[in-house]
């Protein structure tokens, strides 16, 4: 006979552990939306990721990690590090961006500092705001001695947009030549895509038909020279940029293919969803457009550097993250069908009678291939370039 | 046998209700706001108001006014300008939804007398002028109003983990009010959000949808740019469930107040969750709906013969 001393014991034990234990369920029942980021080091990405060829580079909580073999490495702390673009040698061009103003610089692929590239700091007795400046998307022309980039000169009081510059490599902005002539109110020109053959693509914002900012992907083959106040529409008859899409595609971050003749975009056509969109180029004109990615929100596309296909970043859900995704080539680029081979009548049938056709077998049909997800629950830089090198 | 499952069952209601009880506890606080709706003051002579239709309820459809608020150290107590205001009207039947913003800079009759821009009527007279005003311009009636402070839309947005959306242009602003928290609140700080699909913490949001130095449009850019991180806020919410609901009411502390009731907000939840953000009309009035005043003050003076046709087509 167990004593009431007990029960009534074991009773109230039994109250406060279900008590706790209702609590704390109904915390484990919480969804994962504030979960933070996984640190890419601490993920195992998918085993899409060993088939990737090279090394590809990108960022995440002003992180720099590189990915090869299927694994992951941090090259460098997290202290504002973004937007990277090649430089010789497998190293790297980076931006390291601070509360105030950003730099660029060159980093190894080990992740150390070997250069200081500007200098947009202001003495910090200097209590100006504008004082201090801007340099975003780094890009090397193709001679390896000119550093263009997107940066926030000219600007007039509220008015800051962004325009892009042509700087010799280890010089100063001062040396600098503007290629590009922003209009204003838009936040400007940005991301800059030196061809080989000397001409610039870059993204230009820009108020689009229904009078909503927009972006549109322009070309110029030399710089620009200022004409002086603001602009407040694309400069007709003035300067030498011209679009290669409409306002209403509105796309932005131009990625040319290593052979250069396809380009891959992203465009919104002015909605909440960006499209992974690519185009032929002979130089100077885009050809037909084609959509491949249609249901994600795409960014930064990035070509491998052997053609086999496309990285991009993207969430996996809405709100949770950009991922790394890698589209094989021969989800935009099917191979050609092999020919259907010619019925032949099988000799020896009766001469009267007409030789029957053969049906030929329908050709298989061309198996669908999708994206695939490389990461989970990771949070890279969308608005951060990656760097692919063989 | 008896004694010990209701003994049980007791505790798992009180670890519940230990759970929920901040929450429970905010929403009381920020919920059931009593509304004051200020008497109409004669419009002084010589101010020409609009001539709306009287409002009424439209079946199967609710209205809500949206208010967004510099509440920063500059502002004392309630009296402070509402930066933002949305017109949201929800029809349950059809799920269509229209968001309508109105310019801060609006010159309109206020409910409480004079003619100002109307983003004074809340500081005016708090939340009941201010759905006084909007009625008796725009001839719309309203429901209820949700009024959220510049610390809580970062709260929110971090405690639902960020936002995706894709910014249409990058905001530049080397004068963005450095006014939250301590310290001087007349400080600028350098912003620059760029453009593109990306994820947004609540500091980076505000940036984004607050700055309008770096803007043709100024306000109306804004308003655009609002829209956008509303539905990108409502299309992460559906993913809210009950359990996140104690740690989104102590991000949201002080920081929001409707005069929905709780158990309304229950029954809205569902409506919400089932609204489809393709099908959301999103309307900003935009020249030719207004235009400047050419004026130091800065005022934006509507066109009323050009929007209460509009508020009729997309308000009925």
């Amino acid at each position: 006979m167990i004593s009431r001393f007990v029960l009534a014991a074991g009773l109230a034990l039994l109250m406060v552990f279900s008590g706790i234990g209702s609590y704390v369920y109904l915390g484990t029942r919480q969804s994962n939306l504030t979960a933070a980021p996984q640190e890419p080091t601490a993920a195992s990405p998918s085993p899409g990721a060993f088939s990737l060829p090279g090394t590809l580079f990108m960022t995440q909580s002003g992180a720099i990690y590189s990915l090869s073999a299927g694994r992951f490495h941090q090259l460098t702390t997290a202290a504002g590090w973004t937007q990277l673009a090649p430089y010789p040698s497998s190293n790297l061009l980076a931006v390291k961006r601070s509360q105030l103003s950003s730099d660029v610089y060159v980093v190894n692929r080990l992740g150390r500092v070997l250069r200081r590239l500007t200098n947009n700091t202001a003495p910090s007795t200097n209590y100006d705001p504008s004082a201090r400046h801007w340099s975003f998307y780094p890009r090397l022309s193709r001679n390896n001695k000119t550093l263009f980039m997107s940066y926030d000169k000219p600007k007039f009081g509220f008015d800051v947009p962004m325009s892009i510059w042509a700087v010799p490599l280890g010089g100063t902005i001062q040396q600098g030549r503007l290629w590009s002539i922003a209009i204003d109110y838009t936040g400007g020109d940005m991301q800059p895509l030196p061809l080989a053959s000397g001409a610039l693509i870059y993204t230009k914002y820009l108020y689009g038909p229904e009078g909503k900012l927009v972006s549109q992907i322009w070309i110029t083959n030399q710089p620009e020279v200022p004409y002086g106040g603001n602009v407040l529409a694309p400069p007709a008859g003035l300067g030498h940029g011209r679009p290669l899409t409409k306002p209403e595609e509105d796309c932005a971050q131009p990625s040319l293919s290593p052979n250069g003749k396809t380009i891959a975009m992203i465009c919104t056509h002015e909605t909440q969803v960006s499209d992974l969109t690519l185009a032929s180029f002979n130089g100077s004109t885009l050809g037909p457009r084609r959509s491949v990615i249609t249901n994600q929100l795409v960014a930064q596309p990035t070509w491998a550097p052997d053609s086999s296909g496309i990285a991009y970043l993207a969430p996996a859900q809405l709100g949770q993250g950009f991922q790394l995704w890698w589209l094989p080539k021969n989800a935009y680029a099917p191979p050609a069908p092999s020919p259907v081979p010619t019925p032949i009548p099988t000799p020896g049938g009766p001469v009267s009678s007409p030789v029957p056709t053969p049906t030929p077998s329908p050709a298989p049909a061309a198996p669908v291939i999708k994206p695939v997800q490389i990461t989970t629950n990771l949070g890279f830089d969308a608005t951060s370039p990656m760097v692919w090198i063989t | 046998m008896t004694l010990a499952v209701t003994a049980i069952a007791l505790s798992v209601g009180s670890g519940g209700f230990a759970y929920f009880l901040p929450a429970v506890s905010e929403a009381f606080d920020a919920t059931g706001q009593v509304v004051d709706v200020p008497s109409p003051t004669p419009t002084p002579t010589g101010t020409v108001g609009p001539t709306p239709s009287p409002t009424t309820r439209t079946p199967g459809s609710f209205t809500v006014l949206l208010l967004g608020s510099d509440n920063d150290t500059k502002f004392i107590g309630d009296h402070v300008l509402t930066q933002s205001m949305i017109i949201v009207r929800v029809n349950t039947n059809t799920k269509k939804v229209v968001m309508m913003s109105i310019p801060r800079d609006l010159w309109v009759p206020l409910s409480t007398g004079g003619t100002a821009k109307i983003d004074g009527a809340y500081s005016y007279g708090g939340p009941g002028a201010a759905i006084a005003t909007v009625e008796n311009n725009f001839g719309i009636h309203i429901d209820d109003y949700i009024w959220i402070g510049l610390a809580g839309l970062v709260h929110v947005i971090d405690a639902i983990g960020g936002i995706d959306v894709v910014t249409s242009a990058p905001v530049l602003d080397d004068f963005y009010p450095h006014d939250i928290g301590k310290g001087n609140p007349y400080r600028y700080l350098r912003v620059a959000v760029l453009a593109g699909p990306q994820h947004l913490d609540g500091t980076h949001a505000l940036e984004y949808v607050r700055s309008r130095h770096n803007d043709l449009q100024s306000d109306f850019g804004r308003s655009q740019r609002q829209q956008q991180v509303l539905l990108a806020l409502k299309a992460k919410a559906a993913e809210i469930s009950a359990a996140d609901v104690p740690g989104l009411a102590a991000a949201m502390k002080g920081q929001i107040k409707t005069s929905m009731s709780l158990q309304r907000i229950a029954t809205l939840l569902p409506v919400a969750a089932s609204l489809d953000i393709k099908k959301i009309q999103q309307i900003v009035l935009l020249p030719p709906y207004t235009h400047g005043c050419g004026c130091p003050q800065g005022y934006v003076i509507p066109v009323w013969s050009l929007i209460l046709p509009l508020v009729q087509t997309y308000f009925p």
